[in-house]
């Protein structure tokens, strides 16, 4: 341990250029946490705005026809990473008001199932959230263009030429213009009538997993189980997937970079310091200090830096972070441990990389070199 | 009395080919354990290369330095390093103490590097060593806040901290006035007498040559003369 206690004493008593390059890698290591945890929580939310309130694997049949509803109990059953799937009844249907009318996308199902996917209780801008025989709840761009409120009667033409009245009991906003535009939740007896199903028939199952991403795999699977068609949503957004990756891949080089310049800066110190403190390690050689011990004196040295600038850096991240949350932008930045994790073993292992050639020359450095030169 | 150093045809070649300098040309000497010996010589004549080679600080080109029985031809670099740290002390003209370290940290470093921990019989030592140097109460300061001489004589103690058996001195008052010379000449004699350490002090000056029991002349590489002082101040 007297290497140890050498390099902290040699850091010590230089304590300028210890703070600067502690300074160094904590910005350098904060610019990782935050521009990291930043586009990780960036990605979230938009991936949160795309399938946060929508079906991540919707299972129908292949023919368009019925299925049973006991495929959503069943595939729960079935495949740990469902969080929640429903039987939904699906249906088209117009709305017509004189001259204008607008096509409308039903989903009949449960109150209670519908709101586990779509999270709609939360997101009521008028009405109440209930789904009792022949309740609808309309989006709220709907609502706007064509007068409609809660408790308002709304007339809806079926594909068979019938129309089903419906009262209104809610507005939703789904943040989304189309969806706000065109769906509508009925309750799930009055579609059945109108598709003419029975009580154990649906026209899909929605769900919901975990992980979305999960989806690529779970939707081969559930295809298989069940023999139907599963509509996965990532094949569906292939644009937002390759922004997402785009993005990630971008950051991913940001942070290179960030860690090639930290990585310079603390090799370029060391080997100041290296050549600094020739003359002691000369004179510890010359009273028998060994090449191995000599060397770990940078390679402490190296690590207290790291170990100092990387904690100085994640307090720094943390900062940025907290500081951005008073920023004026529509999403929050949340840090993310194991990327802070991840930094934290990167900056420290990157500095002892960059101790390895000043301890290498120190090894190798022949204490009469420094006696003879005075 | 037993041989404690053998040094048996030390030659060294600086660089070669026509700017080749051979600065030690086959010397051998043995010195005897507690013997208070002088190396003189002009201006480089190789007294400087001579005690490198024997401090095992450098290797020579031919030839081999018997050290306490031990071949140190040898040795690879840690045995080298070994025998530095527990069979010799070294004191040079610069004294190459390290400034980042207080006094006590100076003294007790070779015992650090020897891998043990400071034991109640060192401290004791160097608490010792300090009265005898002259130096108590600077043990908590720092090696550079310290006078030249003052600084000279840590590294005096430095040197005698692991009792070594031989301490080799090259010009050790080379930057010291008069005062300060004569008190590290009887500081040398004291620790010969009490302790039994060999000494091998390199100098250009007669008249601190003249105060050993043997002064060993070198000259263009070669050993020119070797002769027992008897009318040496100290005896
Ligand atoms: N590293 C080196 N490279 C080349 N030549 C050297 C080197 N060190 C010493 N010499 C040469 O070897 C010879 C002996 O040098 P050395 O230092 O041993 O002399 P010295 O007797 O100690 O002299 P001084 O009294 O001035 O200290 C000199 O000619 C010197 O120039
Ligand atoms: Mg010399």
């Amino acid at each position: 341990m007297l290497s140890f206690r050498i390099a902290a004493r040699f850091l010590k008593s230089s304590p300028g250029q210890s703070a600067l390059i502690m300074a160094g890698i904590a910005v350098g290591i904060a610019t990782q946490i935050f521009v990291g945890s930043l586009i990780t929580s960036l990605q979230a939310d938009l991936i949160d705005a795309a399938v946060g309130s929508s079906p991540h694997v919707t299972l129908r049949a292949e023919d368009g026809g019925a299925i049973s509803t006991l495929f959503a109990e069943d595939a729960v059953e079935t495949e740990p990473l469902i969080s929640t799937a429903v039987a939904v009844r699906t249906l088209s249907a117009i709305y017509a008001e004189g001259e204008d009318s607008v096509p409308l996308s039903l989903t009949g199902g449960d109150a209670a199932g519908l709101d586990t996917i779509y999270k709609l209780s939360d997101k009521l801008t008028e009405g109440s959230y209930r789904l009792a025989e022949n309740d609808a709840l309309v989006g709220e761009r709907f609502a706007d263009e064509y007068g409609v409120g809660a408790g308002d009667q709304l007339d809806l033409l079926l594909p068979d030429g019938s129309v089903a009245s419906y009262s209104v009991s809610g507005v939703f906003d789904l943040g989304q213009g189309t969806a706000n535009e065109r769906f509508v939740f009925v309750d799930t007896a009055s579609a059945a009538d109108a598709l003419g199903m029975s009580d154990n028939e649906c026209s899909a199952v929605q769900i919901q997993l975990t992980d979305p991403f999960a989806s690529s795999e779970v939707a081969p699977r559930l295809a298989d189980a069940f023999g139907v068609e599963a509509v996965d949503w990532q094949a569906e957004n292939e644009e937002l997937l390759s922004g997402l990756a785009a993005q990630s891949g971008s950051s991913a080089m940001i942070q290179v970079f960030v860690l090639v310049a930290v990585a310079l800066g603390i090799a370029s110190t060391l080997a100041i310091s290296a050549v600094q403190k020739t003359r002691q390690i000369g004179i510890l050689k010359a009273i028998g200090m060994g090449d191995a011990a000599s060397g770990r004196i940078f390679l402490w040295q190296a690590a207290l830096l790291g170990a100092g600038g990387t904690l100085g850096g994640i307090g720094l991240g943390y900062a940025l972070i907290w500081g951005f949350s008073f920023a004026p932008v529509p999403f929050s930045v949340r840090p993310e441990p194991t990327f802070i994790a991840l930094s934290a073993v990167i900056g420290i292992t990157v500095a002892l990389l960059s101790s390895v050639i000043p301890a290498r020359s120190t090894s190798r450095l022949d204490p009469i070199e420094v006696i003879q030169n005075g | 009395m037993a041989d404690l150093l053998v040094a048996d045809s030390l030659s060294k070649v600086y660089g070669e080919g026509d700017t080749a300098t051979h600065a030690l040309k086959g010397v051998s000497f043995t010195l005897a354990e507690g013997e208070f010996a002088s190396i003189i010589g002009q201006s480089g004549s190789g007294k400087s290369t001579l005690l490198n080679m024997i401090g095992l600080l450098d290797t020579p080109t031919s030839g081999q330095v018997l050290f306490d029985g031990e071949n140190t031809t040898s040795l690879g670099r840690k045995g080298r390093a070994r025998v530095r740290n527990s069979g010799l002390g070294f004191v040079f003209q610069f004294h190459y103490l390290l400034p980042e370290f207080s006094v006590w940290e100076n003294l007790t470093m070779p015992a650090q590097i020897a891998g043990r921990s400071v034991t109640a019989e060192e401290k004791t030592r160097t608490l010792e060593t300090l009265e005898l140097l002259g130096l108590k109460g600077l043990e908590k300061k720092n090696a550079n806040q310290l006078s030249g001489g003052q600084k000279q004589r840590v590294a005096i103690g430095r040197a005698l901290m692991n009792q070594p058996k031989l301490i080799l001195a090259d010009e050790p008052t080379g930057n010291l006035d008069t005062r300060n010379t004569a008190t590290v000449y009887e500081l040398f004699r004291t620790i010969n007498a009490e302790l039994g350490t060999s000494f091998l002090i390199v100098t250009h000056d007669r008249a601190v040559a003249q105060q050993t029991d043997r002064i060993l002349e070198v000259s263009d590489g070669e050993l020119v003369q070797d002769v027992r002082n008897d009318y040496a101040v100290g005896r």
